[in-house]
């Protein structure tokens, strides 16, 4: 279940409040707590804010069990699934009707045609990159795969708050990743031990394009 | 040179004619120019109608087109095409054409989100910046479904086109839907509206028209004449005056195909005109009526004019037996009573006048009717004269009444006349005698003389008058006169409704008495006067001395004489 996302008017700007807090447990470890907020102050959730290591190549280590992507309710859940290169994902169909779903995106393209339940093999995603989920029967469904060549990133929760932990002093471009976003938000970020920072960014959104299930019942009734 | 009507008639024939005619060109031309202003207006009217009907005709076959392509569009595999399109383009063009045919649309193309054509369905498709444009706007526009609407010149034809977003689910490609604005759905259009209307080209030439060619030569010709947009110009097309309104459609690069809209004055007025044609006739005729009824209404009127006209004339000329006959029942009725009764109280005066020449001698007549009737009076020096006629009692018994008065005036007659031929009045009738004055009311400087002359005229006159008697067999007559001269009371006597001229005073009653010493025949005369009026006169007659006599109630005696002829 991908989370509510406040409707943002045209030109909407965020401001993307990256706070540097002291390391708690150990001097060369630290903290960034990212929020992102509209420009009315609403929280924006379904963000990704993602740590990319400047000074030293990024590792990163798919999990063994499969990320999942569900159908539920003829919706992906959830909206936004941010991974590692080399993860797979599942998606298990829990409707009654048979889902479609494909892939056109570059990083990754792939169809599994009409079933019902759990495909054979999860879906590998090898390439960084965004991937722009659909079902080729329902038009209305919609979900992003975020595929990271770092380990240091957070999807914002419904408060728009993302945490991110266990941070190496050093570089980093931050990178700000939302479906509406036209490209992700990109800065330098230096992280010293014990050391705070606070960093302001405004990010232009583009405007809804989910497709409404019931455009009858009149706007914002998007699932 | 004024013209001045002479007659009534004339003047009321025109004034009805001015009011009739000026009312009628009045509401001739009101009509006329009301309709003139009220067709322009609702050609005005239906030029807009017509301009938003095509902008929602082109709304709606747009969202039908985008709707079907789109449909067409989602189909798995042509929307693999729009990713992978580049790779196979004739292929993807052959798709699109597919497209084209199920959603039954003139052009379909598709183009990446920068706007780049990746394949069309026409070939050569020099479109100018219009796909930029409608891709620009597209992205502008915040529904959830986006699109963008224009037109654009697509090897040299007009086309209505449309931009709808390919999903993916996300926004991958645009999709470009158009259908031609050409003969056929001008004609819809006209069938629809009841307007006749043109595309032109950006260079002015006619791409789609209704109207005939002649027509479309003409408003191209004023094109670059006619500005703003909303207003309707007049235009003068093929002899007709028309009115054209234009519509500027952009198609990129700054440049505008036209659409022009045209109805023809005329033909929306021909109606109108037709109606004041039949008023025009109907103004006529009025003026026609008008003219006769007036006439019909100055005959009538001016006849009772005419009619009075010649009454008065009569009456001036003294005939006064002249009756307005059925009186109206207007004014003119009212005239001609009151003329009538004019008429007969002239009438009653000239009767009353004449009656009065006869009661009173003419000249008391002229004094009445010139000083009024009035009591009052005068002293004067007036000569009193006396005639009575013998044995006037021995006659009445002889003859019978009718026979007697008959005498009697046949007598005063011959007697008045003697008087008046000498210049005296008769005062008065007494029975068989006769007292006239001379001196009065008129002064007459020989009045003495007059009464003698006129006592011997008398005489003369009662001589023929007896040999008409003795030819008719009756006795002769005689007469006794007496004449005084004196100072009397002259004036009006009376009531204040009867009056007579008189005079009074002792010397009226000398006079009398004069007249009766007639009688005595001593004095063997039968005039005898006083000595106040021998004196005063000049005779060319034999008087005689009689001496003096006593008169009753005088306290001198009288010097008297005889008149012998």
């Amino acid at each position: 279940m991908h989370s509510k996302s406040p409707l943002i008017p045209v030109g909407a700007v965020l401001l993307l409040a990256a706070c540097m807090l002291s390391p708690v447990f150990a001097a060369d470890v630290g903290r960034v707590r990212v929020e992102v907020r509209d420009n009315k102050g609403a929280p924006v959730p379904d963000a990704v804010a993602s740590l990319h290591p400047l000074d030293r190549p990024a590792t990163v280590t798919p999990p063994a069990e499969p990320a999942v992507i569900v159908q539920d309710k003829e919706e992906f859940r959830p909206y936004v699934t941010a991974v590692v290169t080399g993860t797979r994902i599942r998606f298990p169909n829990q409707d009654k009707v048979q889902h479609h779903v494909f892939s056109l995106s570059k990083a990754k393209t792939f169809d599994i045609p009409l079933y019902r339940g759990e495909p054979k093999e999860p879906v590998l995603f090898d390439q960084p990159g965004i991937v722009s989920l659909g079902c080729d029967i329902h038009d209305w469904m919609s979900a992003y795969v975020l595929v990271l060549s770092t380990p240091h990133f957070v999807k914002t929760a419904e408060d728009g708050i993302a945490s991110l932990a266990d941070l190496p002093a050093g570089r980093y471009r931050l990178e700000v990743w939302h479906p509406r976003l036209k490209a992700p938000d990109q800065r330098e970020v230096a992280l010293r031990a014990a050391d705070t920072a606070t960093k302001v960014v405004s990010v232009t959104l583009g405007f809804d394009r989910r497709i409404s299930r019931n455009p009858e019942s009149g706007g914002g009734a998007y699932k | 040179m004024i013209f001045r009507p002479r007659t009534f008639g004339a003047k009321l024939l025109l004034l009805v004619v001015a009011v009739v005619a000026a009312a009628q060109i009045a509401t001739w031309l009101i009509v006329s120019r009301y309709n003139a202003r009220a067709a322009e207006k609702l050609i005005d009217d239906e030029l807009q109608q017509a301009a938003q009907t095509f902008t929602r005709i082109v709304n709606y076959r747009n969202s039908l087109l985008v709707a079907g392509a789109s449909t067409a569009a989602r189909a798995s595999e042509i929307k693999r095409q729009f990713v992978r399109g580049r790779d196979d383009p004739l292929t993807f063009a052959s798709a699109l054409d597919s497209i084209r045919l199920s959603s039954r649309s003139d052009i379909v193309a598709a183009l990446t989100l920068e706007a780049d054509l990746i394949a069309a369905t026409m070939p050569a498709m020099a479109a100018g910046d219009i796909l930029k444009q409608l891709v620009g706007r597209a992205e502008a526009d915040p529904s959830p479904n986006p699109s963008a609407a224009g037109f654009g010149i697509l090897d040299g034809q007009l086309y209505s086109l449309v931009l709808a977003p390919v999903r993916a689910p996300d926004i991958i490609a645009w999709l470009l839907i158009g259908f031609r604005i050409d003969r056929d759905f001008t004609a819809e259009l006209k069938a629809m509206t009841g307007i006749d209307l043109t595309f032109f080209d950006v260079q002015g030439r006619p791409l789609a028209s209704t109207l005939p060619p002649a027509t479309i030569g003409g408003i191209a010709a004023s094109l670059h004449a006619l500005g703003d947009d909303h207003a309707s110009h007049r235009l003068e097309l093929s002899g007709e005056t028309a009115l054209v309104a234009l519509r500027r459609l952009s198609v990129g690069s700054g440049k505008n195909a036209i659409l022009a809209l045209q109805y023809s004055l005329d033909e929306k007025l021909a109606p109108a005109r037709a109606t004041e044609k039949t008023l025009l006739i109907v103004a006529t005729a009025s003026l026609v009526v008008a003219i006769f009824l007036s006439r019909a209404f100055a005959r009538r009127l001016v006849q009772p004019i005419v009619e009075l006209v010649g009454h008065t004339r009569r009456i001036a000329a003294g005939d006064y037996s002249i009756r307005n006959t059925a009186y109206r029942t207007d004014e003119l009725g009212r005239l001609s009573e009151a003329f009538d009764q004019m008429s007969r109280g002239l009438s009653e005066r000239d009767r009353i006048r004449d009656l009065l020449d006869k009661n009173v001698s003419p000249e008391v007549a002229a004094q009445l009717l010139r000083d009024g009737a009035a009591l009052g009076g005068e002293e004067r020096q007036v000569t009193i004269l006396f005639v009575d006629l013998r044995g006037f009692t021995t006659m009445s018994e002889r003859y019978a009444p009718r026979e007697l008065l008959t005498l009697l005036n046949r007598y005063l007659d011959r007697m008045s006349r003697a008087i008046e031929e000498n210049g005296g009045i008769v005062d008065k009738y007494i029975g068989d005698a006769i007292m006239a004055l001379f001196g009065a009311p008129v002064d007459q400087p020989d009045a003495p003389g007059r009464a003698i002359a006129a006592a011997l005229a008398m005489q003369r006159a009662l001589a023929d008058f007896n040999r008409e008697l003795v030819a008719e067999g009756r006795p002769p007559l005689a007469i006794g006169v007496g004449i005084n001269t004196a100072r009397v009371v002259a004036g009006n006597i009376g009531s204040a409704r009867r009056l007579n001229y008189s005079v009074i005073g002792d010397g009226v009653n000398v006079a009398a008495r004069l007249q009766s010493l007639t009688r005595d025949p001593a004095y063997a005369t039968n005039i005898i006067v006083s000595a106040q009026t021998v004196r005063a006169s000049t005779p060319p007659f034999a008087v005689r001395d009689l001496g003096s006599v006593a008169v009753k109630g005088r306290a001198e005696p009288v010097a008297i004489y005889a008149i012998d002829g």
